[in-house]
């Protein structure tokens, strides 16, 4: 294991890229940084820039417009980057598949490392999620 | 408190085609597009009503324009509705340079439904990125 990808099973840093979500998904994303579930207990907190992340937290489905963006954060995180994709709108498009303005899925944008299913999906889910991506990173 | 349907009636008589009253706090006020700057510049400015939204709808009779005011301190909602019957090409006079705050909810309009506000400041798309197909309204029934 080199010692970049070591770095990642330590104390994930991540950022929030929200592609147009309806804000449930966000809004559990908060309960699960915020004292009740608190993951910074494990390291785990919010960066203000994706320049200083190890981990991008998607959530939505890319329309046309957040789609570019997308591309450009996860250009500009520093690599390896892993990406969780929250919500069910995130890991498929479910409901918005046949909209006007919903060009494709995460997945086709950007690599994506694990998948956090649920409408929204609950703090619980996602620290489970978080376990799995971590024992993944480690080759287990 | 007063009665602010009473005053538009009152100043707007020849104006107002059908009044529906859903309840007695929701107000229909059925007017000709041509009349809605005017009646929405006296509710807005006039009588101090808030403005809510601007909604469109595509409708077998024409796109149908629902412009909502709320007179808070008696929790009245007053809609204007217009209807526009050229659907080939819906046109309306633009609010916007008398309510700020309609500047957004009619570039969205103008965007998904195709209506185009005359005398609008800043035309241009909204949600949807700039190099939209032009003639392609996702919210029209055609499109469905």
């Amino acid at each position: 294991m080199s010692w970049k990808i070591k770095a990642l099973t330590k104390s994930l840093w991540v950022f929030h890229a929200a592609c147009s979500p309806c804000n449930n998904c966000d809004i559990e994303i908060l309960d699960l940084i915020t004292p009740r579930y608190d993951v910074e207990r494990f390291g785990i907190t919010l960066a203000g820039s994706v320049r200083h992340a190890d981990a991008l937290l998607v959530t939505g489905v890319p329309n046309f417009k957040t789609k570019e963006r997308l591309k450009m954060l996860y250009s500009q995180a520093p690599k390896p980057c892993l990406v969780v994709a929250i919500g069910g709108c995130a890991c498929g498009r479910v409901m918005f598949r046949d909209s006007y303005n919903s060009p494709c899925r995460v997945d086709e944008v950007i690599p994506v490392d694990v998948y956090i299913p649920g409408c929204p999906p609950k703090p619980e889910a996602m620290i489970a999620g978080i376990v799995k991506l971590i024992n993944k990173v480690k080759g287990k | 408190m007063e009665d602010v349907v009473a005053r538009i009636k009152e100043k707007f008589s020849s104006r107002i085609l059908k009044s529906e009253e859903k309840s007695s706090r929701r107000i229909y006020l059925d007017i000709n597009p041509a009349d809605i700057p005017a009646t929405a510049k006296f509710i807005f400015k006039d009588l101090g009503c808030r403005f809510v939204i601007t909604t469109g709808t595509d409708t077998p009779a024409g796109i149908e324009m629902l412009y909502h005011f709320s007179q808070d301190s008696s929790g009245k909602l007053i809609s204007l509705r217009a209807l526009i019957v050229d659907k080939k090409h819906p046109q309306i006079e633009s609010i916007a340079p008398i309510i700020k705050g309609a500047e957004w909810i009619e570039r969205e309009i103008w965007e998904l439904l195709g209506v185009n506000f005359i005398g609008h400041p800043n035309l241009t798309h909204l949600l949807l990125i700039d190099d939209w197909p032009e003639g392609k309204y996702p919210l029209r029934k055609e499109e469905r």
